[in-house]
């Protein structure tokens, strides 16, 4: 048996899943914005002390302003759609649409507690994106999909290679905006600029997609299918993920008895796909890292935040929600933060961080890179 | 098994293309290293990529003949079944890795291919000591430099255990240090393991000492049969400086290295004329641009440190010194682009930047267009200046060509053209030569004197010691963010470690041009 490798991540994947589930679990059963920006606060800390250097690092402070952007955009349709606040800021010129369209008035009155309410709202898609960020930055995307069915390997080998260009997509836009301003002696001329940063980027982004294509190729990526168990096994994960989602909409929908149905046909589902998995063809993968007792007991430690949260819920605790109406702060409880404690617990461990050397000027992005902090 | 490798009649042209590939006859015995040499557009990269079968599997088109490989005919086998034969890596280090962690990476091959885990394990191990890659096993491929990325990428080729090692370019992209780094990793795995090894390259300097063999391509065919690599570029244009300085001295066979040269030229001192007395007179044109004190930068890092530096009218200046030295930070601040902490550019001269990499510039369809845009964004309509700048850099019979149809030479030239056509004085090129083939590179000399002697000045980083000694009449060294040396090239050149290969074989001269000038008149 081979030892794991000692990477720089010191917590398995799928212990980063757990966290990121019970994580966002609790911006839904306390979405009071005082205690989401404590989560928001958690998972910063999280990248500060977990992520590893490398170009995943800016995935947290994109998928947060991503969330303000929606979030802002979401305010704005509530306050021009929703009429029926109590205390009126101020009125727009309105028009009504016409019955096909909806029937609803766009403009008129723009009510301070409608507006607040989308807020608060909004904010907790910000937390759900941080903490999406946050997971995004630290684990290994390839190490999740050493953990997948053989079955499910291709597709997750070529998500993992579609999330890599993410962050080289956007070095690659900011050298191509300064060949721009460069090509004019300085002068930004703005008229066409954005097709003229668009298409290089997109042109050579499909020129190195062809280059991986070859290269994967080369190394015999797809040379075998699934073997059969390997297929069963995937089957049956697929249907796990869909009766969970369902289940999981159920349960937000108030239908608890679909709900229950669902939850255990996908239990059931997971377990056999996980036993006909292993039962399977020996997957040939290296040095795959497995579940660690400490991983164990760090997703067994995060999921006490929400379990505690639920319980507080179940109490009557009127702090966990806030209502702009009428308009008061939000009341902080100090027992949902310490229901929150739990969420530190990977600060149990320390990421190693291999030492940063000088990014290489022999690759032009590599340049970018060191340019962009 | 046999670890060869074999054409027979393959001819292959891309779909809706020229023929790429005609009639070609080869053999490359188990063991050997096979140069392919040949300008941009000769067919090199396709005739490597018929080796394991991506030529036509995923190029498709017409392909006929056959490609064998340890037994295996391309013609049953996709790439990806003869991944356990045929290891292949690609010019751009960055298009292919797979997994964010080098170790991993490395072992993708195998996991494909399947394998017990304590083999995969072992041979992984191997790889990365063989590559000298161990260090760096849990980095991200995105964080190593050029070289370092190179040597991963060829470890992720090799570790299937090929017979046959497929190089496209491998060092174009890299600063020499890599490149020297990656071609002594290619000898010591041919020694070791005896791979059988197929090499494309332009840089010949270093890759031409290694190979047992070379051939010849011109438009999609051999022009020459495998023979040592010295006989076989002996009149190429592209060869390194003292094989063509041993073929204009007579010398049969032409050397390969600076050693074998040196030895020579002590045997035949008699014949060469003493060398002239360079000339190192201050420069006399215009000052077109002057930065003093320049402190500059990146973030928080400190890039440059007190740079003090004079661009007058008629100079090319060669900005030379290590990855990282601060060559390129130094012509992004000439160029406006970054702004200095301290220290002032004087001189109202407009500058234009080309940047290292040309694909950030190109968008338009034709050359033709790439170059008339430029003008457009500055709104001014001259056919004749883009017709100027076609002819300067060899580009009008390219001109209705797909800018992204180019070579990597081609491209480079044509960027330098949609830039330079703006008409600032001050040109700034950064890295100009990466990527290119002879051709392109005697195109870009011209231009730059051409350009020069209409009263311009430009300004290039580089790495290449050759290029500067043909056509840089200044030299700066950067080290460490300051100025080290600066002066004529001349002088600063012939007094180098690094200096170009004939001023190492024959003190005085820089150039085989020189030598050819001196010889004249005898």
């Amino acid at each position: 048996m081979h030892r794991a490798p000692a990477t720089p991540r010191p917590w398995h994947s799928l212990a980063w899943l757990a966290w990121a589930l019970a994580a966002a679990s609790a911006v839904q059963l306390a979405p009071s914005p005082v205690y989401v920006a404590l989560i928001v606060g958690i998972a910063w800390l999280m990248v500060e002390a977990h992520a590893p250097d490398g170009p995943y690092r800016s995935a947290f402070p994109i998928l947060v302003a991503l969330g303000c952007i929606f979030g802002v955009v979401r305010v704005f349709m509530a306050a021009l759609t929703t009429h029926n606040g109590l205390n009126v800021l101020f009125t727009l010129p309105h028009a009504t649409m016409p019955d096909a369209l909806g029937g609803f008035t766009v403009g008129g009155t723009v009510e301070s507690d409608i507006v607040l309410q989308a807020a608060a709202v909004a904010f907790t898609v910000i937390g759900v994106m941080a903490v999406f960020g946050a997971v995004n930055t630290i684990w290994s995307h390839y190490e999740l999909v050493q953990s997948t069915p053989r079955s499910f390997y291709e597709l997750g080998v070529v998500v993992t290679v579609a999330l890599a260009y993410i962050p080289a997509t956007i070095e690659s836009m900011r050298a191509v905006r300064e060949a721009d301003r460069a090509r004019t002696g300085g002068h930004a001329v703005r008229r066409g600029r954005i097709v003229r940063s668009i298409l290089p980027v997109l042109e050579r982004g499909m020129e190195r997609a062809v280059s991986l294509a070859e290269s994967m190729d080369s190394r015999g990526f797809g040379i075998r299918g699934p073997a059969r168990a390997d297929i069963e096994a995937g089957w049956c994960v697929l249907v796990a993920l869909v009766a969970l989602a369902v289940g999981f909409l159920a349960l937000v929908g108030d239908g608890p008895t679909t709900a229950l149905i669902c939850g255990v046909i996908g239990v059931v589902a997971l377990v056999a796909g996980v036993w006909r998995s292993s039962r399977g063809v020996q997957r040939r993968t290296y040095r795959r890292r497995s579940l660690q007792p400490g991983d164990w007991w760090l997703m067994f430690a995060v999921a006490l935040s929400p379990l505690a949260l639920s319980a507080i819920s179940a109490a009557g605790n009127s702090t966990l929600a806030w209502y702009a109406s009428p308009v008061e702060w939000p009341r902080f409880d100090p027992i949902v933060a310490i229901a929150l404690v739990p969420l530190l617990a990977p600060l149990a461990r320390r990421t190693t961080i291999p030492a940063r050397v000088e990014p290489a000027t022999a690759a032009p992005d590599a340049v970018v890179a060191a340019v962009i902090p | 098994m046999t670890g060869g490798l074999a054409f027979e009649a393959v001819s292959f042209g891309y779909p809706d293309g020229p023929t790429a590939l005609a009639g070609i006859e080869l053999t490359v015995a188990p063991g050997d290293i096979l140069l392919v040499v040949g300008s941009s557009g000769s067919g090199k990269s396709t005739l490597l990529r018929a080796a394991n079968g991506l030529v036509p599997h995923t190029s498709g088109g017409r392909f006929s003949g056959n490609v064998t490989v340890a037994g295996r005919s391309t013609r049953d086998h996709p790439p990806r079944e003869l991944a356990d034969v045929v290891g292949f890596v690609h010019q751009d280090p960055e298009a292919q890795f797979v997994v964010d962690r080098v170790e991993a990476d490395i072992a993708f091959g195998l996991e494909n291919l399947g394998g017990s885990p304590a083999g995969m394990r072992r041979r992984v191990e191997e790889v990365m000591d063989a590559l000298g890659v161990a260090h760096l096993r849990d980095r991200n491929p995105v964080t190593l430099s050029g070289g370092e990325r190179q040597r991963c990428a060829i470890a992720g080729a090799l570790v299937t255990t090929p017979s046959v090692l497929v190089l496209d370019e491998p060092t174009s992209q890299l600063d020499p240090q890599g490149a020297e780094d990656v071609l002594a990793a290619i000898a010591r795995l041919n020694a070791d393991l005896g791979t059988t090894i197929l090499i494309a390259e332009h840089r010949l300097e270093r890759a031409a000492p290694i190979a047992d063999l070379a051939v010849l391509m011109t438009d999609g065919r051999l022009t020459s049969a495998p023979a040592a690599p010295e006989f076989v570029l002996a009149e190429y244009p592209g060869a390194p400086p003292v094989t063509r300085l041993g073929h204009l001295l007579g010398w049969n066979p032409p050397p390969l290295t600076v050693r074998d040269a040196r030895r020579r030229a002590r045997a035949a001192e008699s014949v060469i004329p003493a060398a002239p007395t360079p000339d190192l007179t201050a420069p006399s044109g215009d000052r077109l641009l002057s930065a003093r004190g320049l402190d500059v930068h990146l973030g928080d890092l400190p890039v440059l440190h007190d740079i003090t530096l004079d661009i007058h009218a008629g100079e090319v200046i060669a900005l030379l010194g290590r990855n990282g030295a601060g060559k390129s930070t130094l012509l992004r601040t000439l160029a406006n682009l970054i702004l200095a902490r301290r220290g002032t550019i004087d001189g109202t001269a407009e500058r234009a930047y080309v940047p290292q990499d040309p694909s950030s510039l190109l968008f338009r369809p034709t050359v033709r267009g790439e170059i008339a845009e430029t003008l457009r964004l500055l709104g001014r309509r001259s056919p004749e200046a883009v017709d100027h700048w076609l002819a300067t850099l060899g580009l009008t019979e390219l001109a209705e060509r797909h800018p992204r149809s180019l070579s990597g030479g081609e491209r480079q030239r044509v960027a330098i053209a949609a830039v330079a056509v703006g008409g600032a004085p001050v040109l700034l090129l950064d890295e100009p030569t990466r990527g290119m083939d002879a051709a392109s590179r005697h195109a870009l000399e011209r231009a730059i004197a051409t350009h020069a002697a209409a009263g311009g000045a430009v300004v290039l980083a580089t790495h290449d010691v050759e290029l500067a000694a043909r056509c840089a009449s200044q030299a700066v060294v950067l080290g460490d963010g300051e100025v080290v040396a600066s002066g004529p090239a001349a002088a600063v050149l012939a007094d180098s470690l690094f200096a170009p290969q004939v001023a190492k074989v024959l003190p005085g001269y820089l150039t085989v041009e020189q030598v050819t000038i001196a010889m004249e008149p005898a």
